[in-house]
């Protein structure tokens, strides 16, 4: 496949060696004034894309997960902020339940406008990275670029190359935010297949506490693709709550890093629920920085309808007495495709680690298909690691039950899925998201020849 | 290059073995003394008829003119080597060793002393190696019922019983024999199920493969007896690349038992072996290997690269294929024994124990391809890692879209002895069938505290708990080797493991 054409000569993409087959998602040129140490891991990572190939299913990372679609649509950078949209457009998106701060993206850049930031306590900043960047840039230094690093693959090094703007998150020693902060990432279709590719930036002070939403909607059936990286820094005993919740439009392709350094007896909580878009991609790259931490990892994917979503996980274990749970189920039907590739590893001196990894998944329809990769690398002896995965369908016994009840079997299959998916949608906590949840995936099964 | 100037090199070589046939041999007669080293180390000294090192077509031309092959089987080698030079070598297994240099080895050795009729003409000095490894021939043949087919070096020097197998109508020859004496069966198999452009070692081994085994179950027929062969590396650098053919035939059974040890040796050894095994319509074939090949010294130094290609083809419905494994030595072992499940209700199993300590690697696993409907796989996988061990399950099961109802299950666990060892699983798991059911579990973990002390308590020593505890980790897989094996194995775990506990 011939790579897009360049629109205009991307000024942050070095001279030398070709410009790659992602260099058309590159912008014109980065925001001036940028901080040294910004502009140094911008340029290494566009190096990094010029020289990157398309990965093809030969590399272990892209095994099942085929680009051609991806690289298909020209995708071109999102190059004007949209400002015409009121709060009222976005009335029909917001769930009336959910008492939050609210800080809302556009096609990748922030809205003040939609966000509603008012009576924040003290001790906690939310804003746009552009913006920081030109006011308080060493605000971000040891978390924006630092947490991600090179990153795991050359869509990483895309974002970091291409990044435009995205949220500033930061929460100071000690502040426990009450409110849930709702992180809204809506999409509209412009005139031609535009990529964005926000960049969060996440950091809690030692002991901070707080719980984000964060949100990925599409206003309109549209055609787009949101390359997203999320860096997260955990300081020591800091709680995060993190809820990702992604229905976008059947159109819509997302590629989503989640990036994620914790401190010592530090708590990361996340549920990610994938259910939209045709094609999609999330990476949780999970590190410990310090001793005693707890990494809390769950996930749902529906895929049908020419669908494939694909979730990797990388959690490494790099220090003594850390716990990890990873906990994925997928329902699987029409056409869908899904992929989970999860990795635990322990390093030589982790002693007293522990991790269970879990993938779960119910296929059923004939021409659907999962590929699951759970892995684990151990080096180390005093720990307890253990990974299962299951790949079946509706026991007919349950079926049966409720059939012999008078339920019809369609409703049957119904409830049986929501069940199954129960266990992961409950865990979300909050009632207004639960019932989001629950309400999308229940309309999805409805939809869907089960 | 021509026969003769090939003798010459030989008597030289012979000489050079001298002084470390009388080291191996002192260690050989003190080796109960020293627990945990390598209990079958010792060279025996014997003629080859050897190759020198290298690899061309005029060595693969040599390879077959001294077997005396027709001339298919020389274009089927010659094909595979062409295929061969373009090959790239695996890089994927998480296994780690120097380059190979394949023109520093040598592609053929063979016994020098042939055409035996009775056991009484076998070299007495073969016959004691196999001795000291445990398996006197003349004992077995009132014994148990087994037959051996032993391969020394690369050319089956003897073969007993052939009569009782052949009133049953089984064949049960070494493989050069079978493409003179079956040439219709050799052509109409051979390279079915591994073909020689499969992966680069089942390439290699195409090319240059001196010997192995042949065995044909003719339909309706239940093998008298198990058969067995024992495999043993000998003669420095030679690489070793053997090719098993089992063809059972609609509606037999049988059960084949692979056993290997090898001399000690400074030097890395490749080898290379493919087995290749068809059950056609109910037919059923079970395959057990004890693998004993030298692993090196406590540093890495020497031992065996054990690269084999092993895969079997459940051609016909209600077939099925077992693999039993015991796997203790080898520096590096790269061994994925698979089943292609193709009949209807056809069933493939896998059972493992992978032992690796002081340096070794292991990268090992199955595949289970579903095609047929209602095709059904076990895997049952136990990996024990000590000292510097490195060891790695890496495993397919894939549902193919027609695989209706398929069914597997899959458990692969492992026991890490000491903070310097590395267990690692790498499952793959493909599913295009909304009727299958597919179950994977894994676990991780040491030998607790509290088992321990619960043996303790009881008056056993550290050493006997822990292989107490090993064995019953272990039971799963040894219940389903045959009666001599199961012993066998038990005795290698608790030496292999000797030393590596505490």
């Amino acid at each position: 496949m011939s790579a897009p054409a360049l629109k205009t000569a991307p000024a942050a993409v070095p001279a030398a060696g070709a410009p790659g087959p992602f260099a058309a998602w590159l912008p014109a040129a980065v925001p001036a004034g940028e901080p040294d140490w910004l502009t140094t891991a911008r340029s290494a990572a566009a190096a990094r894309v010029a020289s990157a190939s398309v990965p093809t299913n030969k590399s272990e990372d892209w095994r099942y997960t085929g680009l051609r679609a991806l690289l298909e649509q020209g995708f071109t950078p999102v190059d004007e902020p949209l400002t015409a949209l009121l709060p009222d457009d976005i009335e029909d998106v917001l769930l009336p339940g959910l008492d939050a701060h609210r800080v809302v993206f556009v096609n990748g850049r922030f809205a003040p406008q939609l966000s509603v930031l008012e009576g924040l306590p003290a001790g906690l900043r939310i804003g746009g990275l552009r913006a920081t960047l030109a006011e308080d840039p060493d605000a971000l230094r040891e978390v924006l670029t630092a947490v991600a690093g090179d990153g795991a693959h050359v869509l990483t090094a895309l974002n970091t190359a291409g990044f435009d703007d995205g949220l500033v998150l930061l929460a100071a020693r000690g502040v426990q935010v009450e409110k849930p902060i709702e992180l809204l990432n809506l999409s509209v279709g412009l005139d031609e297949p535009r990529v964005a590719q926000p960049r969060h930036v996440v950091a809690l002070g030692d002991a901070a506490q707080v719980t984000l939403i964060e949100r990925y909607l599409s206003l309109g059936d549209a055609l787009y693709c949101n390359n997203v990286l999320l860096e997260l820094d955990l300081g020591r005993d800091a709680v995060l709550r993190h809820r990702r919740i992604q229905i976008e439009s059947p159109s819509a392709f997302h590629v989503s890093g989640v990036y994620l350094r914790q401190g010592a007896n530090s708590r990361y909580d996340g549920i990610n629920i994938g259910m939209g878009g045709r094609w999609s991609r999330t990476d949780l790259v999970m590190r410990f920085g310090g001793e005693r931490a707890e990494c809390d990892l769950k996930g749902l994917y529906l895929a049908g309808d020419q669908q494939l979503i694909d979730y990797h996980l990388d959690v490494r274990h790099e220090l003594p007495r850390c716990t990890s749970r990873e906990n994925f189920k997928g329902i699987v039907y029409g056409k869908g495709k899904a992929v989970f590739d999860g990795l635990v590893y322990v390093a030589k001196d982790a002693q007293q680690s522990d991790a269970e990894l879990s993938n779960r998944n119910l296929l059923l329809a004939p021409s659907a298909e999962v590929d699951t990769k759970p892995q684990l690398e151990i080096y180390a002896d005093d720990v307890k690691c253990s990974h299962g995965t299951t790949v079946g369908q509706i026991e007919p016994e349950m079926l049966f039950y409720l059939r012999s009840r008078g339920i019809a079997e369609g409703l049957a299959r119904r409830m049986l899925c929501l069940g199954f998916a129960g266990e992961i949608i409950d865990a979300l906590g909050s009632a207004a998201i639960v019932e989001h949840v629950a309400d999308a995936v229940g309309r999805r099964l409805e939809a869907a020849p089960l | 290059m021509s026969a003769a100037t090939l003798e010459e090199v030989l008597p030289g070589k012979a000489e050079q073995r001298g002084p470390s046939q009388k080291t191996a041999e002192a260690e050989a007669e003190y080796g109960h003394l020293v627990q945990a080293e390598y209990e079958h180390g010792f060279v025996t000294e014997i003629e080859s008829d050897t190759l020198p090192p290298g690899l061309d077509e005029s060595v693969i031309a040599a390879i077959s003119q001294r077997k005396g092959e027709p001339q298919w089987m020389l274009d089927w080698r010659l094909a595979a080597y062409r295929k061969w030079l373009d090959m790239p070598t695996p890089k994927w297994a998480a296994v780690h060793y120097p380059p190979i240099d394949y023109q520093a080895i040598s592609y053929f050795s063979a016994p020098k002393k042939k055409e035996l009729k009775s056991l009484d003409e076998v070299d007495p000095i073969l016959l004691e190696t196999y001795e000291k490894l445990g398996i006197p021939l003349e004992e077995q043949k009132a014994l148990a019922g087994v037959a051996v087919d032993a391969v020394f070096d690369s050319v089956s020097v003897a073969t007993t019983f052939r009569s009782a197998l052949a009133e049953a109508g089984v064949i049960f020859c070494s493989i050069s024999e079978a493409v003179h004496e079956y040439p219709e069966l050799i052509q109409q198999h051979l390279g079915s199920v591994v073909p020689p452009t499969d992966n680069f070692y089942a390439g290699l081994n195409a090319a240059v493969f001196t010997d192995g085994t042949f065995v044909y179950i003719p339909k309706n027929t239940r093998c008298p007896m198990e058969l067995s062969t024992y495999f043993r590396i000998n003669t420095a650098n030679t690489g070793q690349f053997e090719r098993t053919l089992i063809v059972a035939d609609e509606g037999s059974y049988v059960s084949y038992l692979e056993g290997c040890t090898a001399p000690q040796r400074d030097e890395n050894q490749l080898h290379a072996a493919v087995v290749e095994l068809i059950a056609m319509d109910n037919a059923e074939i079970k395959y057990s290997t004890v693998q004993n090949w030298y692993p090196g010294d406590a540093e890495g130094r020497g031992g065996i690269y054990n690269f084999v290609t092993k895969r079997g083809d459940c051609r016909g419905v209600n077939s099925k294929i077992s693999w039993t494994q015991v796997e203790t030595g080898s520096a590096i072992t790269w061994k994925y024994p698979s089943c292609i499940l193709r009949g209807d209700n056809s069933v493939g199993e896998f059972y493992s124990v992978a032992v690796t300590k002081g340096r070794q690697q292991a990268d090992t696993g199955t595949k289970m391809i579903h095609l047929g409907k209602n095709t059904r796989s076990t895997i049952v996988s136990k990996g024990i890692s000590a000292q510097h061990g490195m060891q790695s399950y890496r495993g397919l099961v894939r549902i193919a879209a027609k695989a209706e109802g398929a069914r597997n299950h899959t458990q692969c666990d492992s026991l890490l002895i000491g903070d310097k060892c590395a267990a690692n699983t790498f499952p793959y798991i493909e599913v295009k069938n909304p009727s299958a059911q597919m179950e994977h579990e894994a676990t991780t973990s040491k030998i607790s505290d509290d088992q321990l002390f619960y043996c303790r308590s009881r008056g056993l020593s550290e050493e006997d708990a822990v292989s107490m505890i090993v064995n019953g980790f272990c039971k799963e897989v040894f219940n389903e080797l045959p009666m001599e094996f199961a012993v066998e194995a038990q005795k290698l775990l608790s030496i292999s493991l000797e030393g590596a506990v505490g």
